[in-house]
């Protein structure tokens, strides 16, 4: 096996040395987002741009379908022939194939290139134990809540506030902190059966729920809990494993919002066809959803009657969880120091950022981007951006999808109690987190 | 032929009554089996919100609509207080009390109407998206994509039949040193999953520089492969030798015998296993994906088709249209070559 | 009675290996060295993501699938428990309807030929839709059809959970397996349309009824091909991996519960998930030895059952 890497190397070697005009350079997109339909035009034409603006380097695309992208990859480096840029990739990628990655510091202080310009927490987010600087602050997404107007409308009752630290006041007038209690109650206002009851209401049937008032999209067992403050699997030894105690109270709340109160939507229909399978603020039958802001980027709402209101806070502590995008160099690249100039290219084009729907991480550069944002994808829709400003403010540290020992295996097992909690009724919560945690501990043991 | 056979008019009868319970049986079963395929033609005549109806509704049915002063209003079925039923557009919908205008005549002052508006039926119409079957040609490269398919399917099927006819043959008829073993390395081939020889075939196929071409996927075609050796060898081994040795008389050769008796005889068995390969190839997903990675221009529509789908977005109704256009060829190929295969093997029993 | 000379053992040795010498020489050049490299695996800690970090370490993964892997062993059982679940119902179906479609007694037999072949025309993608969509316990077409037709209640999480309940799942996986039961079906009705016609007419004029037939006729000279469906049946369902996978695209491996954790959903987790390649190696050998195993087993009782009407 080795032997025949070995004959692969050289021979790449050999047709490296022939190719001596241009340095090539492949980028391969599709282990984040990047790889739908209307990206991928944006994507190739930055990449023409690219290769029109100078004569020394070549730059390739390879877009891959992210349900095959992680496979694709791992035959790739492992056949030897490993792309040299990879992104854009957020932690979950860059976890899955930790190792991979070049350290790019040699490369910034040959280039001299400027991390004052951004938040220091957000650089060293990019530095990993033994691996160096994996990469550089590119692309951010803070989370909030998406709003159905025309829902709100329909129940008569008040939108949720759009600044941090404001109260809810609802239809009669009362004021409420908002918090998870009150996200609550206005939820079980919004949730309604096909004769039209709540679940407030006598003979309300929860086999046909038509609407929803609230439900975090695309979330995982981790993302999901962060609404209750930050939190790690790993406990701070590194090895074991906990499941912190707000993240407790997140799930079992949710088990009571799935199960007992019916304003969050079960497995089932969560990917039902009412909801759009996952998709569900989209679908229309739900009032609020929590999701990032790359999900403006591409979700199908232009023609909705939405808005933005902030995340609930718990125990008078908020968290907007965030994710991060941004573009790293494998470590078998063999033409590292032209991959880091198109790094740099890529992460100055405003194009691909747009495209992307991610807000720079440069602080510099925010408010700029999200006029132009708002302009090209919603200039009809009236839509208080300034709750994704503010939301940047309140990120999740630790992250939600930072490295834990093992990391795809501990988050199969971890998605699977996930799923178990949103299949099945009459469920201990408590037990099923006990039985996670220990399998968990079993993970963490065996992982090298 | 000679009738053999005594039909007096009550066996004809018996025979025309089992004939019509065999049918209808069938045709219940394959409702059933065809279900699933139902509801994919379903969706791919949906609208997203016709898809997400909170109703269930197996066709593609909307609310009619009416337009005023650019907003659209559907139009219910509102029970009005005189005991009659009208047919109103919805201006604002309320919990307690929803707004109405009459549609003929919008400028009027909207009607109040107390009570849940969900327990109201909307006035609803057909309306199949036809225009999804266009986005989705538009949005695939649908000709490159069928050229494509063919290609690789077409080549592949020949290639696999020529050659796993021939090793079939040797297993067959002939008696040679180590028979056993090579056949138990056949199975072998099979029995191994292939994702594991996946990394290793791969580099090797990198390291000669087919990555990224059609070879990896067509070269191995013409040596043969397991699954066809074993059925084809199957379907031999079940030929009288008599045929055989009477070719032999007549001074036939090995190769002669393999290609004027034995292949004539086993016609339905290389159609099986021809189209098995050919939708096998058709269908093909992933060594496709891994070999032809950045180079749309040679994907097949399997390939092309996933392009639709990303981790957080599926548009369910136009991959469904899109699949439906890209089943329709092979659908049609199929239609005519069992009909023309299969007068052919009627012929052949025939002149046993 | 001929006497077979040397030279006639001599030619027919040169041209059955001159016949399969197209195979050989694919299997030297395709299937060897990689086969031999994926056991070389199992001795590694292989991680395809950093596979220049490889190192030789002996039988410690053997040691860790069988002693160690608290998984491995339900693999196996739920591998099997499956296929025996399985086979009957696909393979079963599958002789059925090609019997029917057979039958003299049908019209248009052409047409529901295509019609029951359709199914695997259907791109993977487009069928993993379907089947999430109709087998949704909530709106899937399945419960609402059920519901309608028997007032049974099956809609609903307290419904019929198709796809999340790791009780039903099996049966659920087996009836999607059914949907692709074309190819087994094909290759049936090929070789009942091998079956001489007369043997039938014979039969008939002997006074031999359906069910006499079908035991006397049509199954022994079926046997050929009922022995090849099995044997390629029992290896499809030792690697069954593609239906479970697709259909919990996201939800994770092994959902629900588990329960999907075959053996080859597991070395696909092991070998491309958590890229533990060389582990993930030795799961594809357990899968290979119960494979060679069972089919030679089959083979070896192929003598008692298998009647090739070519052989003396």
């Amino acid at each position: 096996m080795k032997k025949i890497l070995g004959i692969a190397l050289a021979l790449l070697l050999v047709a490296g040395f022939s190719y001596a005009d241009k340095t090539k350079v492949r980028w391969y997109v599709g282990l984040g987002s990047g790889g739908d339909a209307p990206t991928v035009v944006v994507e190739k034409k930055v990449v023409e741009d690219f290769n029109k603006s100078q004569n020394d380097i070549e730059l390739t695309l390879d877009v891959v379908a992210n349900a095959a992208a992680y496979n694709t990859l791992t035959t790739q480096i492992a056949g030897g022939n490993a792309p040299d840029v990879v992104g854009p990739v957020g932690i979950r990628g860059r976890d899955s194939f930790k190792g991979a990655w070049a350290d790019l510091e040699p490369l910034v202080k040959k280039y001299k290139y400027d991390l004052s310009q951004y938040d220091k927490a957000m650089v060293d987010f990019y530095r990993t134990e033994g691996q160096g600087l994996v990469g550089l602050p590119y692309a951010i997404y803070p989370s909030f809540l998406y709003v159905n107007r025309a829902l709100f409308k329909e129940a008569g009752i008040p939108l949720p506030p759009q600044k941090f630290g404001q109260p809810y006041v609802d239809e009669n007038g009362k004021s409420k902190p908002w918090d998870q209690n009150t996200l609550r109650e206005v939820a079980m206002k919004l949730t309604v059966d096909a004769t039209g009851k709540t679940p407030n209401d006598k003979g309300f049937d929860p086999a046909k729920i038509v609407q929803f008032g609230f439900g975090q999209q695309y979330g995982d067992f981790r993302g999901t809990a962060t609404l209750f403050g930050a939190g790690s699997l790993v406990a701070k030894d590194g090895k074991t494993a906990q499941i912190p105690a707000n993240w407790v109270a997140y799930h079992k709340w949710m088990y009571d919002a799935m199960w007992k109160d019916y304003f969050y939507p079960n497995f089932a229909y969560a990917n039902s066809d009412l909801l759009n399978k996952t998709d569900l603020f989209a679908s229309q039958h739900i009032g609020m959803a929590l999701v990032h802001l790359w999900y403006a980027g591409f979700a199908d709402i232009k023609k909705m009657d939405w808005d933005l209101a902030v995340t609930p806070s718990y125990n008078g502590k908020t968290t907007a969880k965030m994710h991060a995008d941004t573009f790293e160099i494998t470590r078998y690249s063999k033409n590292q120091d032209a991959s880091f100039k198109v790094i740099s290219y890529l992460m100055a084009s405003q194009d691909l950022l747009k495209a992307y729907g991610g807000m720079p991480a440069k602080k510099a550069e925010q408010a700029t981007f999200l006029d132009g944002f708002a302009k090209s994808k919603f200039p009809d829709n009236k839509v208080n951006w300034q709750v994704v400003t503010d939301s940047v403010a309140y990120p999740d540290n630790p992250n939600h999808e930072s490295w834990m020992p093992s990391f795809q295996e501990t988050s199969d097992r971890y998605t699977i109690t996930y799923n178990k909690l949103a299949s099945e009724k009459g469920l201990n919560v408590d037990d099923e987190l006990a039985k996670l945690k220990a399998d968990l501990n079993k993970i963490f043991k065996a992982a090298k | 032929m000679m009738e053999t056979t005594r039909t007096t008019y009550s066996v004809k009868k018996a025979n025309r009554l089992k004939t019509a319970g065999i049918t209808a049986a069938v045709i219940a079963c394959l409702g059933l089996f065809l279900m699933p395929l139902g509801y994919g033609i379903a969706t791919a005549l949906k609208s997203p919100d016709q898809a997400a109806s909170s109703e269930f509704r197996v066709l593609p049915l909307s609310p009619a609509q009416v337009q005023h002063n650019g907003e659209k209003w559907d139009l219910y079925k509102v029970p009005m207080a005189d005991g009659s039923v009208k047919t109103l557009a919805m201006v604002q919908k309320g919990r307690q009390m929803s707004t109405f205008a009459d549609p003929a005549n919008l400028d009027t002052p909207p009607i109040e109407w107390k009570g849940n508006w969900r327990t109201l039926t909307p006035e609803l119409q057909l309306d199949p998206q036809w225009s999804n079957f266009v986005t989705s040609w538009q949005a695939i490269d649908f000709v490159n994509l069928l050229k494509n398919t063919l290609l690789y399917a077409g080549v592949s099927t020949f290639g696999i039949l020529l050659s796993s006819s021939f090793v079939a043959y040797g297993f067959a008829r002939f008696r040679f040193p180590g028979k056993n073993l090579a056949f138990v390395l056949v199975l072998a081939t099979m029995i191994l999953p292939n994702m594991i020889t996946l990394i290793p075939t791969y580099t090797f196929f990198f390291s000669i520089g087919w990555v990224g071409s059609w070879l990896p996927l067509l070269v191995p075609a013409f040596f043969a492969n397991g699954f066809n050796i074993f059925l084809l060898r199957q379907f031999f081994m079940g030929i009288p030798r008599e045929l055989d040795e009477a070719a032999k008389i007549d001074g036939a050769g090995p190769l002669r015998t393999l290609y004027q008796v034995i292949l004539p005889q086993a016609v339905p068995a290389l159609v099986a296993a021809g189209l098995f390969n050919f939708f096998y190839c058709w269908n093909d997903y992933f060594l496709p994906l891994i070999y032809l990675a950045g180079h749309p221009a040679l994907y097949p529509i399997s390939v092309g088709l996933s392009a639709f789908s990303t981790q957080y977005v599926i548009y369910p109704y136009l991959v469904q249209s899109a699949s439906i256009l890209a089943s329709l060829l092979p659908i049609i190929i199929f239609f005519f070559t069992r009909r023309f295969f299969m007068e052919g093997v009627v012929l052949a029993g025939v002149d046993k | 009675m001929k006497l077979r000379t040397n030279q006639q053992e001599r030619s027919e040795r040169r041209w059955g290996l001159f016949f399969i010498a197209p195979w050989i020489i694919g299997f030297l050049a395709f299937n060897i060295a990689p086969m031999i490299a994926s056991l070389g695996f199992t001795f590694t800690n292989y991680n395809p993501a950093n596979p220049d970090k490889t190192q030789f370490i002996g039988l410690t993964q053997w040691i860790r699938a069988f002693t160690e892997d608290p998984e491995t062993y339900p693999a196996i059982l739920k591998t099997l428990v499956f296929s025996a679940i399985c086979l009957p119902i696909t393979f079963g179906t599958a002789l059925a309807v090609a019997m029917v479609l057979n039958s003299k007694r049908l019209l248009g037999k052409s047409l529901f030929q295509t019609l029951f072949f359709l199914p695997t025309m259907i791109p993977t993608i487009a069928a993993a839709l379907i089947w999430t969509g109709i087998l949704n316990s909530q709106t899937g077409w399945v419960n609402v059809f059920i519901e309608k037709l028997t007032g049974f209640h099956a809609v609903g999480s307290d419904g019929i959970p198709w796809t999340t309940s790791p009780y039903l799942i099996y049966f659920t996986y087996s009836l999607v397996s059914l949907w692709g039961m074309g190819n087994t079906m094909i290759i049936f009705l090929a070789g009942l349309q091998n079956i001489s016609v007369e043997l039938y007419e014979a039969a008939d004029i002997d006074g031999a009824g359906w069910w006499a037939q079908l035991r006397r006729i049509t199954l022994p000279m079926l046997s050929p091909v009922i022995f090849f469906n099995l044997v390629i049946a029992l290896i499809g369902l030792l690697q069954y991996f593609a239906v479970p996978f697709t259909l919990n695209q996201g939800r994770g491996l092994g959902f629900p519960d588990g329960a999907s954790n075959f053996l080859a959903v597991d070395f696909y987790a092991q070998s491309f998930a958590f890229a533990n390649m060389g582990y993930g190696a030795v799961l594809a050998w357990v899968i290979f030895l119960f494979g060679l195993a069972f089919s030679l087993l089959l083979f070896w009782s192929q003598k008692k059952w298998v009647y090739y009407g070519g052989e003396k």
